[in-house]
């Protein structure tokens, strides 16, 4: 399989009351065709940033300060506003956080449907409902809620309205933040599900942003794990899950209840993370990080690669089985 | 519907009340008000005949009741000035009231409508800061003001259009229909309506500017940029008609405010509509007109709050489809 | 001998006022058009307190030229800088005048308005129940009446002088203020500071004026800045319906005047537009500095 999207060292910084923060430092990221890549982190780690900046829409006071965002060999970052509006949505298509207001609360749900298939699908409105129809179908709606207004519908289903939205132009890779966070645990699983199906059938591409590993675990074949600004962690998700590499990981492995492997109590990580405006020394995480050693206050660790396709930022990475050993023991996180 | 009763029952108890403020302010004032109009060499013989006349010589409980009995009835008494029925010479201007106010509004809400949204759009622009305070100026200037400006310029400089009134003096016409449809009506109408337009223009431009600029943060807004829409469909089909929203309700608000506002507009276009009566009847102490000029315009004023209650359901489906 | 009292006075000041005024210097200086507003306040009350010699003629002294003449609707000059009515009077003497009864009419009835809507508010939104529903059921009346024909019904009843142009102007503006502060009041009575005064057995009107009032002197400030400019427009629109006060000389009779007289039709665009425009700049100065104290007292996070 072929890489889909490419990014490296993706920076994207926000103004702040005059002060830069940078939000996303240096990312590089792969997703390869047909895959759904986890990107999991606290929340403030920078991972919805990441997500608005691969499709370009970021708010008026952040930017993007460098790196490349390739969507099969093509660099976006390099477009004109305009041919990079050309491929949104049809390429790259997103499914937001709060779909409450992520739907036009004036507009039936048949018109929103119909403005991206035609608008920007090019397909007669006739063809243009027959699509909508088929797509209601496809995310467990029933289409007769076509002619609804947002407002009437249950959170669960606007979840899925907007999933079906973002597939309606055949995108090659959905970006899906935080999907099933506002929804309570039942629906949760039952969206959980036909995002899973959906990605079986349609062999979709996909990034799903949360803070929730076990979202990941689920439904992604690949983890990227995300702490202050900075991938920390990556790979396929049984290696992240079995072999967690960066202390981060394991801390958030052991704070997440784990569907296959249960783990005795749930340790928390303590602190907080770092203010972005001022960033500390060294590791990012150090600071937290009960396995820290002196250098990991002095230098930034780049990545190693610990197996093929499963690379993480530590200085103590070579030492990861016994690092794993102790981080098991609630004793190590607790201060 | 159960909405529909309960904002229509408030809207007659609002109306119960103005009138019974109204009858006080008028039979309370220290000066009788019969004194004014009464020639000084009346005898008492004389006084009390004209009294009785207008039933002032009944307890007050009792006048109230007759009051309100008339008012319900439609009866606003007679003119004490000009021996006529008041209903009736209210109803003769009211329609030019009416026609004054929604041609005014109409002009000011699209033109204020349209300027919002393109402040909005174009916000932190050059156009943006020059017009913002240029826009407060115009709420902040007095109407008549604005008016003597108009008529120096388009009446008395370039003689564009008439300086007062609603038809040429003597004109004769078949029916009401065609003195509103004529030519001449429609030109004295011009100065006025601009006059109020540009009064009116501000309220509007503000609202839009500032709600636009509200919804433009909303994700929806973001979302539609992400569908790779054209900024020109964000603008108009998101963030401006989800904008419109709240001027719908405040173009129904602004109608009732606007009939009792136009008072000044009237007097200086010598436009003889509802504010133009009041103020005449007013000055000549002749309380039976001025009573019923008031009530017409306190009448307007809050059957336009109710409809524009109904409205902001109307046009809100959140509030039409269930789930308030 | 101000030389000498003056650092006693500002010595006595000190403890608590540099940081208040720091702050409001610091929030003119990032707010431009809060600054214009207070600038454009200040010289009109300059002009105001010192119009008796600033203004070089009586305002209704009837002028005559050298020859005898009567001073009749003169273009300006150095001698009339914004020449003279038809009657011969001195228009600029008469705008310098003017600005008394506009500022007089603008702040008391800002003060008016501010004391009736903070009365109403804490009486409403502390003490709840009947006097709660009975006092807002009367704003929701006195907001639905027609504001500028309600005016004049009443002046015209109680009798044109400027005290009662802002008594009516205060009957008809105190709602607005009161609704706002008395669901401040309602917030602030749920705060743990009052639960504190109250467990401490604090009276009831005790922790109304010294608990609560204390609080909500912004919001009060902020809906009597929002009247000033509604009085002003009210008392020249009353004015020029020949409403107004009949002794007095305001921005608003000159209007009157001109309009009465034919000057639009004479073009003496001297006589009747200087007026305007000093009521447009005092009415826009007041929208200046309330906006500016509105995003002082609740400041929108993000950029507008």
């Amino acid at each position: 399989m072929g890489t889909l999207l490419e990014v490296k060292g993706l920076s994207v910084s926000y103004r702040r009351g005059g002060v830069a923060v940078r939000a996303v430092d240096a990312v590089d990221l792969d997703v390869p065709a047909g895959a759904m890549l986890g990107l999991v982190g606290e929340s403030g780690c920078g991972k919805s940033t990441l997500a608005r900046a691969l499709m370009g829409v970021l708010p008026g006071n952040a930017s993007i300060d460098g790196g490349r965002v390739a969507l099969d060999g093509e660099d976006l970052t390099e477009l004109t506003p305009a041919k990079r509006r050309q491929r949104l949505w049809r390429e790259l298509s997103f499914v937001p956080q709060t779909s409450m207001n992520a739907l036009d609360p004036v507009y039936r749900l048949r018109d929103q449907m119909r403005e991206v298939l035609c608008e920007r699908g090019g397909l007669p409105t006739k063809a243009a409902d027959e699509r909508a129809v088929a797509l209601f179908r496809s995310v467990g709606l029933d289409p007769v809620r076509l002619t609804d207004f947002p407002h009437q519908f249950s959170g669960g289903m606007r979840q899925r309205a907007a999933i079906a939205m973002a597939l309606a132009l055949n995108p090659k890779l959905v970006i899906a933040d935080e999907p099933v966070t506002a929804l309570d645990v039942i629906v949760q699983r039952q969206v959980l599900d036909t995002i899973r199906r959906l990605g079986r059938d349609l062999g979709l591409s996909a990034i799903i942003v949360t803070h929730d590993i076990s979202v990941v675990t689920y439904l992604c074949g690949l983890t990227a794990v995300m702490y202050a600004g900075r991938i920390v962690e990556q790979g396929t998700t049984e290696a992240l899950t079995r072999r967690p590499t960066h202390p981060y990981t394991m801390g958030l492995m052991n704070a997440s209840p784990d569907l296959h492997e249960p783990v005795e109590t749930l340790v928390p990580i303590e602190g907080a993370p770092p203010d972005l405006a001022d960033p500390p020394k060294g590791c990012r995480f150090a600071p937290r990080c009960p396995l820290a050693l002196a250098a990991c206050r002095e230098s930034d660790p780049p990545p190693v690669v610990v197996e093929p396709g499963h690379s993480a930022a530590c200085f103590r990475a070579a030492e990861a089985g016994a690092l794993r050993e102790a981080a098991r023991k609630a004793s190590t996180w607790t201060r | 519907m159960a909405y529909f009763g309960r904002r229509f029952l408030h809207m007659l108890i609002v109306l119960w009340a103005i009138a019974t403020i109204l009858f006080l302010l008028f039979r309370l004032m220290p000066t009788d008000p019969s004194i004014a109009h009464l020639d000084p060499t009346f005898t008492e013989e004389q006084r009390q005949l004209v009294r009785a006349q207008f039933g002032l010589d009944r307890p007050l409980f009792e006048q109230y009741l007759i009051y309100m009995k008339n008012l319900a009835e439609g009866e606003f008494g007679l003119s004490f000035r000009q021996r006529q029925p008041v209903m009736g010479l209210v109803l003769a201007v009211l329609p030019n009231t009416l026609l004054l106010t929604s041609s005014a509004l109409i002009v000011a809400y699209l033109f204020g409508a349209l300027l919002g949204a393109s402040l909005a759009w174009r916000r932190g622009s050059l156009f943006e800061k020059i017009s913002v305070p240029l826009v407060l100026a115009t709420r902040a200037a007095p109407e008549f003001w604005l008016g003597m400006i108009v008529l120096a310029i388009f009446a008395f400089g370039l003689n564009w259009f008439p300086s007062g009134g609603a038809n040429v003096a003597g004109a004769r016409y078949a029916s009401e229909w065609e003195r509103i449809f004529s030519l001449d009506y429609l030109r004295h109408l011009v100065l006025p309506v601009l006059t109020l337009a540009i009064y009116l223009q501000g309220l509007p431009a503000l609202l839009m500017r500032s709600n636009m600029l509200e919804i433009m943060r909303e994700e929806f807004v973001t979302m539609a940029r992400m569908k790779g829409l054209s900024e020109r469909r964000i603008m108009l089909r998101h963030a401006a008609r989800n904008a419109l929203l709240p001027l719908v309700t405040a173009f129904a608000l602004g109608f009732g405010q606007s009939v009792g506002g136009n008072v000044v507009i009237e007097n200086v276009f010598s436009w003889p509509g509802l504010g133009r009566l009041l103020v005449d009847a007013v000055a000549n102490s002749d309380y039976p007109l001025a009573q019923g000029a008031f009530l017409v315009i306190a009448f307007v004023l809050v059957v336009m709050n109710f409809i524009a209650d109904l409205m902001y359901g109307l046009l809100d489906p959140r509030v039409v489809h269930g789930e308030h | 001998m101000a030389s000498i009292e003056l650092p006693h006075i500002a010595a006595a000041a000190r403890p608590r006022a540099p940081g208040l005024f720091a702050r409001l210097a610091r929030h003119l200086a990032k707010n431009p058009s809060a600054l214009i507003g207070v600038s454009i306040y200040l010289v009109f009350v300059l002009v105001a307190a010192l119009a008796g010699s600033i203004a070089p003629y009586d305002p209704i002294e009837i002028l005559f030229t050298e020859d005898g003449q009567l001073a009749a609707s003169l273009p300006p000059s150095a001698a009339h800088l914004l020449g003279t009515t038809n009657l011969g009077r001195d228009v600029f003497s008469q705008l310098v005048l003017g600005a008394r009864p506009s500022l007089f009419v603008g702040l008391t009835a800002a003060v008016a308005v501010a004391t009736i809507g903070s009365a109403v508010g804490l009486v409403a939104g502390y003490l709840g129940g009947w006097v709660d529903r009975a006092l807002m059921r009367l704003a929701d009346l006195v907001l639905g009446l027609p504001f500028l024909p309600f005016v004049i019904v009443l002046v015209a009843l109680i009798g044109p002088s400027l005290q009662n142009i802002v008594l009516t102007v205060a009957i008809l503006l105190w709602p607005n203020a009161a609704r706002v502060i008395r669901s401040q009041v309602l917030t602030l009575s749920q705060r743990q500071f009052i639960e504190a005064a109250r467990v401490t057995g604090a009276g009831e009107w005790r922790i109304m004026l010294v608990h609560i009032a204390p609080n909500i002197v912004p919001l009060a400030f902020l809906y009597g800045s929002i009247a000033v400019g509604w009085a002003i427009l009210t008392q020249a629109s009353l004015s020029f319906l020949g409403f107004g006060a009949t002794d007095t000389i305001s921005w608003g009779t000159m209007l009157q005047d001109a309009y009465a007289s034919q000057a639009l039709d004479r073009e003496q665009f001297s006589w009747f537009v200087p007026p305007g425009i000093c009521l447009v700049l005092v009415v826009l100065a007041g929208f200046l500095i309330s906006r500016g104290y509105e995003e002082l007292l609740f400041p929108k996070l993000g950029e507008g």
